[in-house]
C-alpha cells in the first residue's frame, strides 16, 4: 500500500474516467501475475459488491465483469496500477448494476403479481457443500455482527459507504481511496468521518 | 495497514468482520469466482497472441493480392499499347499514304508533287 501512495493517482483517475485502453503503454505482465493478483481480491470483491446489492448472483456478475474488464483494457498497466483500476471498475459496475435493478423494478412494480424469480428451481450441487470453519458457533456470531454492520452500512449514503469499505475494511491510505473513488483526498477523509459517526450511533449497542 | 494502532477498536473490530466473512464465502461462490478469474486470465492469453493469429492471414492474402496486381500492371505487359519506334513514319504520313486514287485524280498538282518527291506515282499498286 505504501507503494501504492507514490502512484500518479490523479492521473490513474483520469485513465479509469475516460476508459482509456492502456494497452499500448507497456509489455504485456504475465498472465500468471494477474491471476494471483485477481486470486487475492476475487473474494473480497464479491462481498464488497453483495453487501451493496445484496443478491449473490448479481454480485459474482458484477466481480466477473470487472475482472474481464481490468484484464481486457488494463492488463498492460503496471501491476501495482490494478487494484485501484479493479476498484474503481468494481464500483462503476456495482452502481451500474444498481441503476438496472431500479429500472427493472419501476418496470416489474407496473405489472401486478409479478415477482423476479430468476434462479428459482435452479439446483447448485454446491450449495450443499459444508464450508469449512473454525467454530459454528463463533461464526454465527460473526454472521450476526456482520449482518448488522452490513444493515448499518445500507443506511449510509453510497459516497460514505464507499470511503468506509475501501478505507476501513480493505485498508486503502486516504491517496487510493481517493483514485478509486474518482475525488479529492479531502473529500474521502470527510465521507470516511461522517460514516464513521454514523456507524457508532447505529451500532451503538453492539460497538 | 502500517499503523493498526491509528485505528479505532471499532474499526478494528469491523475489518475483522469482514475478513471473517469474506473466509466464509461458500463453496459455490468459490468456484464461480475461480471460473471467472480463469476466464479473465485467458483474455490476456488471447490478447497476447490474437493479434498475429487474427492478422497474419489477412496480411497473406493481401500480400498475394497486391502481387498479383503489381505482376497485372508491369508496362510491358499491357495489352492494346504498340510500343513507338524510333524513325517509324508519322501520323501524318501514315495518313497521307492512305488517301484513296480518287483524291490523287481530283487533284493533278499534288499527283504531280508526289511524282517529284519519288514516291510511286501508282498508290494503289500496294
Amino acid at each position: 500500500m505504501n507503494a501504492s501512495a507514490s502512484l500518479g493517482f490523479a492521473t490513474l483517475a483520469r485513465l479509469a474516467d475516460a476508459g482509456r485502453d492502456g494497452a499500448e503503454d507497456t509489455a504485456l505482465p504475465s498472465a500468471a501475475s494477474l491471476d494471483r493478483f485477481l486470486a487475492s481480491v476475487e473474494r473480497r470483491a464479491f462481498r464488497i459488491a453483495q453487501m451493496a446489492l445484496r443478491d449473490r448472483d448479481d454480485s459474482l456478475d458484477v466481480v466477473q465483469g470487472a475482472m474481464l474488464r481490468l484484464a481486457r483494457n488494463y492488463a498492460r498497466r503496471p501491476s501495482e496500477e490494478w487494484r485501484p483500476l479493479f476498484y474503481r471498475i468494481l464500483y462503476n459496475g456495482i452502481r451500474d448494476a444498481q441503476r438496472r435493478r431500479t429500472v427493472r423494478s419501476r418496470f416489474f412494480g407496473l405489472l401486478p403479481g409479478t415477482a423476479r424469480d430468476d434462479d428459482e428451481g435452479a439446483v447448485d450441487r454446491f450449495e450443499r457443500v459444508p464450508d469449512p470453519g473454525p467454530d459454528p458457533s463463533r461464526q454465527a456470531m460473526n454472521d450476526e455482527a456482520m449482518q448488522r454492520l452490513e444493515a448499518a452500512l445500507q443506511q449510509l449514503p453510497a459516497r460514505q459507504q464507499q470511503a468506509f469499505v475501501l478505507r476501513c475494511l480493505e485498508g486503502m491510505d486516504v491517496a487510493e481511496a481517493a483514485a478509486v473513488m474518482g475525488c479529492a483526498e479531502g473529500s474521502v477523509k470527510t465521507h470516511y468521518f461522517r460514516a464513521l459517526q454514523a456507524l457508532r450511533a447505529q451500532l451503538s449497542e453492539v460497538w | 495497514m502500517g499503523g493498526d494502532e491509528r485505528w479505532t477498536e471499532h474499526e478494528r473490530q469491523a475489518r475483522e468482520l469482514f475478513d471473517a466473512s469474506v473466509e466464509g464465502v461458500d463453496a459455490s461462490t468459490r468456484s464461480r469466482l475461480n471460473r471467472a478469474r480463469q476466464a479473465a486470465v485467458a483474455e490476456v492469453e488471447r490478447s497476447r497472441h490474437g493479434p498475429w493469429r487474427t492478422w497474419l492471414p489477412a496480411a497473406a492474402a493481401a500480400s498475394v493480392a497486391l502481387l498479383a496486381v503489381v505482376l497485372w500492371r508491369m508496362p510491358g505487359q499491357q495489352p492494346g499499347v504498340l510500343p513507338v519506334v524510333e524513325g517509324a513514319p508519322t501520323a501524318e504520313v501514315v495518313e497521307m499514304l492512305a488517301i484513296g486514287d480518287d483524291v490523287v485524280s481530283e487533284d493533278p498538282e499534288f499527283y504531280t508533287w508526289l511524282a517529284d518527291r519519288g514516291l510511286p506515282a501508282d498508290n494503289g499498286s500496294g
